[in-house]
């Protein structure tokens, strides 16, 4: 409402009350001002502060001028007085009281319609937070499958490295081999093709070439026992031949990262019941270990010690023994576990497997470790006994 | 056989490779010493013949390639033939580059290994007579005097007699004398022949 219609609507308020106000002074003859503190009243509620005193003061002159006696008239008789002041007093007091209802109920509006803003903002806010917190899971997920994906990538790019660099080394080893036939073979060829053949060294140079053709046989024999899964078997084994087998596949690998390898076996080494192949796997793997646990070692030697020897009564035991990084003790314990592993491509099956092949042969395997000293490796069998010796 | 023949170094620390080399170098009737690491062919007298190196790349210790470098660098080089079990480029390049005669890759052909040690062997003599031929001109070229190295040094710069008696405030006498000498102990039968002995060595030295 603009400022002049307030004021309108009070004149007119006041204006009503003295038309009543006068129209019921011919039926009922006493002053009737009582309509004018309910005028006031109005205009203080509906128009606000200014009309209210505007109302105010007009109901004052109407009632002076129509209603106090004599009537028409701006005469104040002294016996009229304490009336028309509490008549003045009584508007007044109306006045003030809407007023300061009025001005109550604005600033109770006020403060809804402040809180009502506030509310809105805060929840848009909290609506944008949990915006940008969506938009970062789903990141988040997306970086997430992305690792994934490299990871299982990476994996795959390791697992064939590891599967080439396994049959150069095999190559290794069968060409070798293969390397002394040629020379002896052409030797031999030489030697009889000469202006006086010498038979003598034509001979030798043949039965070396046989050796060599042999010796490559073998290298083939072994790869095949280690990959073929023969039934478990129970036959008389000769550990330290075992452990010299498993150093030819693993003497390529040896030379090519420097190691330098110490072998102290038992020449009266008690033999042992079990699986020839199973336990030789477990001296590849724990060789093979060895060999990676000292890839990185830099700034001192690099040394693998193998031992073998009889311990206590009716046991042997075999300890494999690098310089390399270490195990760390909350790994140690782990070890074992199958899938657990330390290395980038390994799977963490090797020690596990190893583990339930000791077992069941009656033997115990376990590590022993100091951090950027080395770790031992050591397992235990049990002697064959004497009963099943009589047998073979 | 003579103390002088040529003679066949094989270094391989399989057994039975190195056996069959030997036996295959023998058949054609040259001397052969065969050594098990490059340990044991450094502490070895090798006699002073022609000789050719068979190397094997890789073996336990000091490679192949490790020890022809260390004979390199000591100038003791020896033409080798290098036999590898696996001839990959990068490697046959190193050793290549370092100046090896040959690079065969296991199993090694005979005919092929045999052709190479020949050669490596006429390398190697060739080698030695330039050897031989520098070590003697060093010898005569160093029991010249001081003043004489001065006028041949002007003398193989192109100067006449005059000039050199000049620049040496001597007279031309002398210097004919001081050049004579310098003819006699070189053995150089011409100035054109003296220009090029001087040559020869001063390329030797500065190598």
């Amino acid at each position: 409402m603009t400022a002049p219609l307030r004021y309108s609507l009070a004149i007119l308020f006041v204006l009503v009350a003295l038309l009543a106000s006068l129209g019921l002074q011919e039926p009922f003859s006493n002053p009737s001002w009582f309509l004018f503190p309910t005028g006031v009243l109005a205009a203080t509620w509906i128009c606000g502060n200014g009309p209210g005193w505007v109302a105010v003061c007009l109901s004052t002159f109407a009632v002076q001028y129509f209603f106090v006696p004599p009537f028409r008239t701006w005469i104040l008789q002294p016996r009229d007085i304490p009336f028309f002041i509490s008549f003045v007093a009584c508007e007044v007091v109306a006045n003030r009281i809407v007023a300061w209802r009025v001005r109550t109920e604005n600033a109770l509006r006020e403060a809804r319609d402040a809180l009502e803003v506030r509310v809105a903002e805060r929840t848009a806010d909290m609506e944008n937070a949990n915006k940008a917190l969506r938009e970062q899971m789903a990141e988040q997920r997306r970086t997430e499958e992305t690792l994934q994906a490299t990871r299982t990538e990476l994996a795959r790019v390791v697992r064939i490295t590891a599967i080439g660099e396994m049959a150069a080394s095999i190559a290794h080893e069968v060409n070798q081999p293969l390397a002394a036939v040629v020379a002896n073979a052409d030797a031999c060829v030489a030697w009889l093709t000469r202006q006086t053949p010498d038979l003598g060294e034509a001979k030798s140079a043949a039965l070396r070439a046989v050796e060599g053709a042999t010796r490559a046989s073998q290298v083939i024999a072994r790869i095949r026992s280690l990959i073929s899964k023969g039934a478990p078997q129970r036959e008389p084994v000769d550990i330290n031949s075992l452990i010299e087998e498993a150093l030819v596949l693993a003497k390529g690998q040896v030379v090519l990262n420097k190691i330098s390898l110490s072998l102290l076996l038992d020449p009266a080494l008690p033999l042992v019941s079990g699986d020839r192949i199973q336990l030789q796997q477990v001296l590849m793997n724990l060789i093979a270990n060895a060999i990676d646990a000292m890839a990185n070692v830099t700034g001192r030697e690099r040394t693998l010690e193998i031992r073998s020897q009889r311990v206590q009564a009716q046991s042997i035991s075999v300890s494999v023994q690098d310089s390399g990084i270490g195990i760390s003790e909350e790994f140690i314990s782990r070890l074992f576990e199958p899938f657990f592993t330390t290395r980038a491509q390994g799977i963490g099956m090797g020690l596990a497997i190893s583990h339930s092949i000791i077992e069941a042969h009656g033997g115990r395997l376990w590590a022993e470790s100091k951090l950027n000293e080395g770790t031992i490796f050591r397992f235990t069998l049990p002697e064959k006994q004497a009963s099943i010796d009589e047998k073979h | 056989m003579k103390s002088t023949d040529p003679i066949v170094l094989i270094v391989d620390d399989d057994a039975m490779v190195r056996e069959g080399i030997q036996s295959l170098v023998r058949s054609i009737g040259l001397r052969v010493q065969t050594f098990a690491s490059a340990a044991e062919f450094l502490s070895a007298n090798i006699p002073d013949v022609p000789k050719c190196l068979v190397l094997d790349v890789r073996m336990p210790g000091q490679s192949g390639l490790d020890l022809h470098r260390q004979l390199m660098q000591a100038n003791t080089e020896i033409p080798t033939v290098f036999i590898s079990g696996h001839g990959d480029i990068p490697m046959t390049v190193r050793a290549m580059k370092q100046g090896a005669m040959e690079f065969l890759t296991k199993p090694v052909r005979g005919q092929d290994l045999l052709d190479a040690v020949q050669n490596a062997i006429e390398r190697d003599r060739t080698l030695r007579k330039e050897r031989a031929e520098i070590a003697s001109l060093h010898k005569r070229f160093e029991s010249l005097t001081a003043r004489e190295t001065e006028v041949l040094n002007l003398v193989v710069a192109g100067l006449l007699n005059k000039q050199i008696a000049d620049q040496l405030g001597t007279s031309e006498l002398t210097v004919k004398t001081h050049r004579a000498h310098v003819m006699e102990k070189t053995q150089a039968d011409s100035l054109a022949n003296l220009v090029r002995m001087f040559e020869k060595l001063k390329n030797y030295l500065h190598k």
